[in-house]
């Protein structure tokens, strides 16, 4: 990885295309501000504006989300190495080599169980492109991730896709895609950005264990008033990665929508036209097929800790989520709170129909970029390291809480049990602080310290029902 | 009115008895009542409710090889107590028509307890034709002064539905080691045997990397996060590897060697197949390891594989003969030692002594059962369970007719058990020299 950090280095400080573009998947692509800035800049007074730092903006970073109308045409075969090496004909084909690594240091309260002090956290690898103007294609392979063991699938244990996304994606209606394969669940903000934009190591709570996270389906989606609102809904298999584990089976088939906008963005001179809100809901069918619990469970942020384990479910499955995304400037700031609520019915010892089990979550988190680049996901460094800079640094906070309980109240006392009538409340608070730094377009450094406490002393890792700090470092390379 | 009467003798007979006295002395007595004895009682069949989810029921005997716990209501004597864990259990007996059970009261609540008790067992038997092998040799060591845990006989209805007759067993856990040694901090291992190795640990000297004894074959039940297996290390090391002038003194440090023979010979009498010397290598015990020492005891489980093959099952087996890779080390060298081997031969007479006493003493106002203790025990406990082993309807192999021909079994065992068993010691002596 060293290695790869001098090369990756060296490559950034090299001269920077012109003309970069590629096809754009990402679920929450960055919006163009320059025009914004521009108007802000004639709106003000004559007062010699103080210099700021502004981040070359055809140096398209790997994982940067881009304009595919922005592909110059060009005629025959050609191979390319602007944003990925990518091999392209004429304007009816394109094909991009994508990598994303990631390498991981942690400790935290003690040795934890599973959790190697260094580990390659992700090793994701894949291609993406069109075929003819109106067929986008994406497939990406997760290397880190092993197959099962004959004694794993004897045990029962659910198997885990190594496939990411796997889907075509069909342009004909501008405004009515059609998506298909396997791609996200259009359901929580922090969940949807991609993963090498993410402004803290780990997702929120919410993102990881209440949100669908990626599954089978096929989609609708779009936007409007040049992305003022956009939409996506659809209908999977299942719901979603997050929702499964080695031992539960996860919901059957999801109805899942999501709108989000920028309604004040006609007050662009006002900081609060960078806001963007968007609502989502889920609905899944939920079977209690398996012998084992199949509801959401809840695990801290790094070690994974069970504080919340899965319960016997059945019925359907019921998410809801709204979000507020802010940017301007140099700052940003997000915030979510996501809703879930699961039938039990026929779950009591006795065969009886149980209060539902409800998992809720909010967080609120902020970003400040130290060395005054407009804040972007991915934040993209005006003096790249090693090109007579240092990068871009920015600091981060997120506080965030994520619990479970059962309603209505039933009428025998709280109890862990996983057909407990009235559930025992437990719940985990989470504060991380994290320093990224953006070194050049394909190298990021993040370290992150998080405090938890997790409500119920029986479930809480560390002796006394205590608080614990874990600590981690990130080092990411996109190719 | 029987029964009741049967009850008074075997008290008071057991009271005065000099094993009883020793089995009353040898532990440190417990500070309070134990709230758990009715529990125990073994002279009486206990009937035990389990309310549990139908399809969790079913999943736990489909899935009857996995250790998932399944919440479960308990009742017993009207009491109820909500919210226990339960889970399939045992090694080659478990069952997916008969799952042995393990029941544990606080598995989702710390701190629950049912008559003092965190946890019990629900041993299905289904190795054991009579159902009693295991109760009447826990009965044995109890008798012959070590510390053993206590069993009765229950009939397990699930969902109010009877579904089998089990035996309930205390769990050694710490409340166990608390009741018995008024300490419950030192080092709790269960011998886990490795049923995948086709050479398993004979008590010999793998080396000195502690882990090479712990989590595997010694595995921790208490102090998981400090298992010191170093410990054990040094006392297998001292078992192989010290020198004989010294070996007595030194594998003092680590057992108490007449307490150690003391058990080894209550097995040897009850033809263990499964034990310390048993055809498989050793087996089937706990290992508690004293609270600020390096002294460890053995403490008897799953005695089912006692009363093994027929009356004259040699006392030596595994250990004069039998595979060489499976025969125990540690016993070995300690029956090199001539005081050993005589207190492990005497022993082995004491036991032959005490199950042909009569069962029941006379006292001012009841005449004595003269019915040596074995054969009466054998005898009570089918009279007691006869009827609920009949109506079982989980039995998977064993029928009306298996039951009557091994309670027979063991009736001519106890008759006979004691001749042999003095015949072989004093051949051994013979052959040895020593008269």
């Amino acid at each position: 990885m060293l290695i790869a950090l001098v090369l990756a280095a060296q490559i950034g400080a090299g001269e920077a295309p012109v003309n970069a573009a590629t096809a754009a998947f990402e679920q929450a692509p960055a919006k163009p501000k320059k025009a914004k800035e521009e108007k802000d800049a004639a709106a003000k007074p004559a007062k010699k504006p103080k210099k700021k730092k502004v981040a070359k903006e055809n140096e398209t970073a790997p994982d940067e989300p881009v304009d595919p109308a922005a592909d110059a045409p060009a005629k025959g075969f050609r191979f390319s190495w602007k944003q990925h090496p990518s091999v392209r004909y004429a304007d009816v084909f394109r094909l991009d080599v994508e990598g994303k690594m990631q390498e991981d240091g942690h400790s935290s309260y003690g040795p934890v169980k599973g959790l190697d002090t260094w580990e390659f956290h992700r090793n994701r690898f894949g291609i993406k492109g069109y075929v003819t103007k109106h067929i986008e294609y994406e497939i990406e392979h997760e290397f880190t991730e092993h197959e099962l063991t004959e004694k794993d699938v004897e045990a029962g244990i659910t198997p885990k896709s190594r496939w990411k996304d796997v889907n075509v994606n069909l342009t004909y209606v501008k405004n009515a895609q059609v998506q298909i394969g396997k791609f996200k669940v259009p359901f929580g903000l922090d969940q949807l950005t991609g993963v090498t934009h993410n402004d803290f190591v780990y997702r929120s709570l919410g993102a990881n264990y209440l949100a669908p996270g990626r599954d089978v389906g096929v989609q609708v989606h779009g936007s409007f008033w040049k992305h003022g609102l956009e939409y996506a809904t659809g209908v999977f298999q299942h719901d979603g990665d997050n929702a499964r584990s080695k031992k539960i089976e996860g919901g059957d088939t999801t109805f899942a929508g999501r709108i989000n906008g920028n309604p004040l963005r006609h007050l662009s001179s006002s900081s609060i036209g960078g806001i963007d809100v968007g609502t989502a809901f889920a609905i899944s069918a939920l079977s209690d097929d398996s012998f084992r619990p199949n509801g959401l469970r809840g695990r801290t942020v790094m070690t994974q800790d069970d504080f919340f384990q899965s319960v016997y479910v059945k019925g359907h499955r019921r998410r809801w989520e709204a979000d507020m995304d802010w940017t301007s400037g140099r700052a940003s700031a997000r915030a979510e709170y996501t809703w879930v609520s699961d039938d039990r019915l026929a779950q009591g010892i006795g065969g009886e129909d149980l209060p539902d089990v409800r998992g809720r979550s909010w967080y609120v988190s902020g970003t400040w970029v130290l060395t005054g680049e407009d804040k972007k996901r991915p934040l993209k460094a005006a003096e790249p390291f090693a090109q007579g800079g240092i990068g871009a640094i920015e600091v981060a906070i997120r506080y965030e809480r994520m619990w479970f309980d059962s309603t209505p109240l039933g009428q025998d006392v709280p109890r862990r049990n996983p057909r407990a009538e009235t559930i025992f409340e437990s719940g985990d608070h989470a504060l991380t602080l994290g320093v990224n730094w953006t070194l050049n377009r394909f190298v990021k450094l993040q370290v992150n310290g998080i405090r938890e406490h997790v409500d119920d002393p029986q479930r809480n890792p560390v002796p006394n029902g205590a608080a614990f700090w874990s600590r981690v470092i990130r080092l990411q390379f996109v190719l | 009115m029987l029964r009741k009467w049967l009850r008074v003798f075997a008290i008071v007979t057991l009271a005065a008895s000099p094993q009883a006295v020793r089995a009353q002395t040898a532990p440190p007595p417990a500070a309070a009542a134990d709230p758990a004895a009715p529990f125990f009682d073994d002279s009486v069949v206990h009937d035990l409710f389990l309310t549990i989810n139908q399809r969790d029921w079913s999943s736990l005997k489909e899935h009857f090889l996995a250790n998932t716990y399944y919440p479960a209501n308990l009742t017993w004597n009207g009491q109820i107590v909500r919210s226990v864990g339960i889970r399939s259990r045992g090694t080659g007996s478990r069952s997916g028509v008969k799952p042995g059970l393990r029941v544990d009261i606080d598995y989702y609540t710390t701190d629950q307890k049912f008559l003092g008790l965190k946890s019990f067992i629900l041993r299905n038997n289904t190795q054991d034709p009579s159902g009693m092998r295991e109760r009447l040799s826990m009965e044995l060591f109890r008798r012959m002064g070590l510390v053993a845990e206590r069993e009765a006989h229950a009939r397990l209805y699930i969902n109010n539905v009877y579904t089998g007759l089990f035996t309930i067993v205390e769990s050694i856990d710490k409340t166990f080691l608390q009741k018995n040694f008024n300490e419950n901090d030192g080092h709790l291992y269960e011998y886990a045997f490795d049923n995948a190795n086709p050479v398993p640990f004979n008590f010999g000297y793998p080396g000195s990397d502690p882990a090479l004894y712990v989590p595997v074959p010694f595995k921790p039940e208490t102090l998981e996060s400090d298992p010191q297996g170093e410990v054990i290390e040094r006392l297998f090391w001292t078992a192989n590897i010290a020198g004989d002038a010294v070996w007595r003194t030194s594998i003092e440090e680590f057992l108490d060697m007449k307490k150690f023979i003391r058990h080894l010979a209550i097995e040897n009498f009850l033809a263990e197949e499964d034990g310390l010397t048993g055809d498989y290598g050793p087996n089937n015990f706990y290992f508690y390891r004293f609270l600020n020492t390096n002294k460890f005891m053995f403490l008897p489980w799953d005695k089912s594989n006692t009363f093994w093959e027929s009356p004259s099952y040699s006392i030596l087996r595994n250990i004069e003969d039998g595979t060489e890779s499976k025969r125990n080390r540690l016993v070995l060298r300690a029956l090199k030692d001539t005081d050993l081997r005589e207190l492990w031969l005497n022993t082995i007479l004491e036991c032959a002594d005490s199950i042909m006493q009569p069962a029941v003493a006379a006292t001012a106002t009841t005449p004595a059962v003269a019915t040596p203790w074995l054969q009466y025990e054998v005898a009570r406990i089918a009279n007691q369970i006869t009827a609920a082993t009949y109506a079982d309807p989980s039995r998977e192999v064993f029928t009306n007719a298996d039951f009557d021909a091994s309670v027979a079994f063991l009736t001519t065992w106890a008759q006979t058990r004691s001749d042999i068993v003095r015949a072989q010691v004093a051949a051994d002596r013979a052959a040895r020299g020593v008269k």
